[in-house]
């Protein structure tokens, strides 16, 4: 019973100084000014705008927002996975394995881009039934995977795999043949995290890994994704809608808003001490959900702005309680606030989740 | 007749007087190409005028199902619904329609709710004029704006010409909010009304919701799979926690959310991932012995949860199916386990000695 108790002092230790100390592991990820953009009928539409932001290597950074914030066009660019009507509009993202070798990118060509995808940098998607391909044996996919990226050894490809599926905590003798459709959706997810570290990538994308599945299920996928980050080696970004996984989850949160990172900071300066008025307007909508108290909850005022008309300056000021002149036209730049936590705000000195003052500002603004 | 404005909502649970729905011993069956399935077994509730009452589980759990039949959308296999003392199912053609009326719905995806090729103005008032509410179309465009206005969708003249597609989604639950009003329901039935909007939306249609259950007396059914939403919206109502297709734990809001009997409750409340980094990495998890729900082909014997269950009694559990038992003044709980521990003169709700017990025996 004391060795587990030492464990946890040990683990929550470990977590406290991963969520707020200056991480001096190597950058693995370095993202700079990109934009993104998707061909609407009525022009360009700016999904992503000037985002910026580093990532270290070993970390779990989060991306956070609402829908249309951008967070999974980023995740998909990094990718190159966007839809053809999307293109990366300015910026670079500079990609150093452990070996020191740097890959540009949005440079590198397609030819290049397929031997790196899924060996140094993989991806696991929202709906994980779309991944698995509906009428090939999961055991085809592992396979067909390892030769595309030039390795032929089945058996080899077999043994990985399965330590994977323990890994993830499926059977492996009920999974390895069987269709997607047998499968339940929290398996599929499983397999579909088991298939992107079957390279064994530096970085792992993940979008909404938890979102559609239910709570017990969601609980099983948290434990797997960080037991795996114990066993494993490996970076990973998460884009997801829900804060308290990110809270879970995450050594560095970035918030997005409108195409832009507004906030990007440890996970526990950007919970306990937020300073953009969007972060804390997210953070004032979800209490804790134990406990016998009731917290009050107070609703952002307003509606995500639409993408093709982008308000002037701060994205956020027509939603803002604490907005100034300066903020319909300056877009604030994002700052080191100490720490390396980051912030795109002109009023910082003056936020507080103050419920008053945002319940004040919903009643002019209205819905 | 029951004055709505004296019930305090402090009192919720004990109200007295005809409840305005009451679903007695309702139980669903649906025949699927996978087999014969129970989607909703032996159900029990009342909703008294201006209740809120949640009803909350994982898919499959049949929530959906008992809104349905409380709606009068779908009849039950076995048992009865009664409107304000009455069976839906042995009125007249003149009754019925007044239930219909006096029970709306708004469901989950506002996209598909709304029809696309109507204006908000006339999605207003059509039922107003059907329903002869009001008498003429500009008496009718002045109660959309005031029904508009009830929602929040301010100012009037920014929505009542406008088209579905030119609303966001919060808007558009908000214009389905508004038309389940407009034939002055006691009853609004809200299927996951708003697990499509972001969360800060959220909060705001939740606001909007409580209002009109507040200043007009609005009862509510409200069904949703996510415990914030829950423990927000039915604080000063009450919860129904839902396991393949029964009731497992019932009671005042704070107190099932708080300090949880039933093993599945429980097992959810540790689950679930709080917004706070502290909070939910030091969070005290509870184990189960299994991670999938059954399938509803073929259900466990005895008490459905037992599989999964780490409180399990051999012996009883997987051959006796646990009945609601009720374990003080407000909650009631189907589980062996808590049953024996009532038994033996223990609190059920003294989490810390049985957790303790389970994560042991867990270990074992």
């Amino acid at each position: 019973m004391s060795d587990q108790t030492h464990d946890l002092d040990a683990r929550k230790e470990r977590d406290r100084i991963r969520g707020t100390a200056e991480s001096t592991a190597p950058v693995i990820l370095s993202v700079r000014d990109v934009s993104v953009e998707y061909k609407t009928p009525y022009g360009w539409m700016k999904a992503v705008n000037n985002s910026t932001m580093d990532i270290r290597r070993g970390e779990a950074v989060a991306l956070i927002g609402e829908s249309g914030s951008g967070k999974s066009t980023l995740g998909f660019a990094l990718l190159r996975m966007l839809v053809r009507a999307a293109r990366v509009s300015t910026g670079e993202a500079i990609f150093t394995d452990k070996n020191g070798t740097t890959y540009d990118l949005f440079r590198m060509t397609d030819k290049e881009f397929r031997t790196f995808r899924w060996d140094k940098m993989a991806m696991t998607f929202q709906a994980a039934q779309n991944v698995l391909n509906p009428v090939m044996r999961i055991s085809n996919t592992f396979h067909e995977t390892a030769r595309s990226h030039g390795w032929n050894d089945k058996a080899a490809v077999k043994a990985k795999t399965l330590d994977l599926f323990k890994k993830v905590q499926l059977d492996p003798n009920r999974v390895f043949d069987a269709y997607p459709f047998e499968l339940s959706g929290g398996m599929r997810q499983r397999v579909s995290i088991a298939l992107s570290l079957l390279l064994d990538p530096e970085l792992l994308i993940l979008d909404e890994p938890t979102t559609a599945l239910d709570i017990i299920t969601q609980r099983a996928i948290i434990d797997v994704i960080k037991s795996l980050r114990e066993q494993l080696d490996f970076t990973m970004i998460f884009v997801s809608h829900d804060l308290s996984l990110a809270a879970e989850l995450a050594d560095r949160v970035a918030t997005m808003y409108a195409g832009e990172i507004v906030e990007y900071g440890p996970v526990r300066d950007v919970f306990y001490r937020p300073e953009h008025p969007y972060t804390v307007g997210l953070l004032n909508a979800v209490p804790p959900i134990v406990g016998e108290e009731f917290t009050p909850l107070v609703a952002i005022p307003g509606a995500t702005p639409n993408l093709l008309n982008i308000p002037s300056g701060c994205p956020f000021h027509p939603r803002c309680p604490f907005a100034t002149d300066i903020c319909s036209t300056v877009n604030p730049p994002l700052v080191d606030v100490g720490g390396t936590h980051f912030v795109s705000c002109h009023n910082r000195d003056k936020v507080t989740r103050d419920q008053e003052v945002w319940e004040e500002m919903e009643a002019t603004v209205g819905a | 007749m029951l004055d709505m404005t004296e019930q305090t909502s402090k009192d919720a649970t004990i109200n007295k007087g005809q409840p305005i729905i009451r679903l007695e011993h309702i139980r669903r069956d649906f025949d699927t190409r996978g087999g014969h399935i129970t989607a909703v077994d032996d159900v029990n509730f009342d909703l008294y005028p201006s209740d809120i009452l949640c009803l909350v589980g994982e898919s499959g759990s049949g929530k959906t199902t008992v809104a349905r039949m409380a709606a009068g959308l779908l009849k039950p296999t076995r048992g009865q619904v009664f409107f304000e003392g009455r069976d839906i199912y042995e009125m007249n053609k003149k009754e019925f329609g007044e239930y219909r009326r006096a029970v709306q719905i708004i469901h989950q995806d506002p996209y598909a709710s709304l029809n696309p090729i109507h204006t908000i103005g006339d999605m207003l008032r059509a039922p107003l004029l059907k329903h002869k509410i009001c008498k003429s179309r500009a008496e009718a465009t002045k109660r959309a704006g005031e029904l508009l206005e009830l929602v929040d969708c301010r100012p009037v003249e920014n929505f009542i010409d406008k088209y579905p597609h030119q609303l966001s989604g919060g808007q558009r639950q908000r214009i389905s909010i508004a038309r389940a009003m407009t034939l002055n329901p006691r009853v609004i039935i809200a299927d996951e009304s708003v697990s499509m909007v972001d969360v800060s939306i959220r909060v705001s249609l939740l606001n909007t919701m409580l209002k009109l259950r507040n200043e007009l007396g609005v009862t509510f059914l409200f069904i949703t799979h996510d415990l914030a939403v829950v423990k927000y919206f039915a604080w000063e109502g009450n919860i129904g926690v839902m396991y393949v297709g029964k009731v497992v734990e019932y009671g005042r809001t704070p107190g099932v959310i708080g300090r949880s009997v039933h093993p599945y409750t429980r097992a959810l409340a540790a689950a679930i991932p709080e917004a706070d980094p502290d909070l939910t990495r030091s969070k005290e998890k509870l184990q189960l012995r299994s991670l999938d729900i059954p399938k509803l082909t073929e259900l466990p014997s005895g008490c459905v949860f037992h599989p999964r269950c780490p409180y399990w009694i051999e012996g009883l559990c997987d051959t006796t199916k646990p009945k609601l038992i009720r374990i003080d003044e407000y909650r009631e709980v189907a589980c062996h386990a808590v049953e024996q521990a009532v038994a033996r003169g223990e609190d059920p709700r003294d989490l810390a000695v049985t957790d303790q017990l389970a994560n042991q025996l867990m270990r074992e």
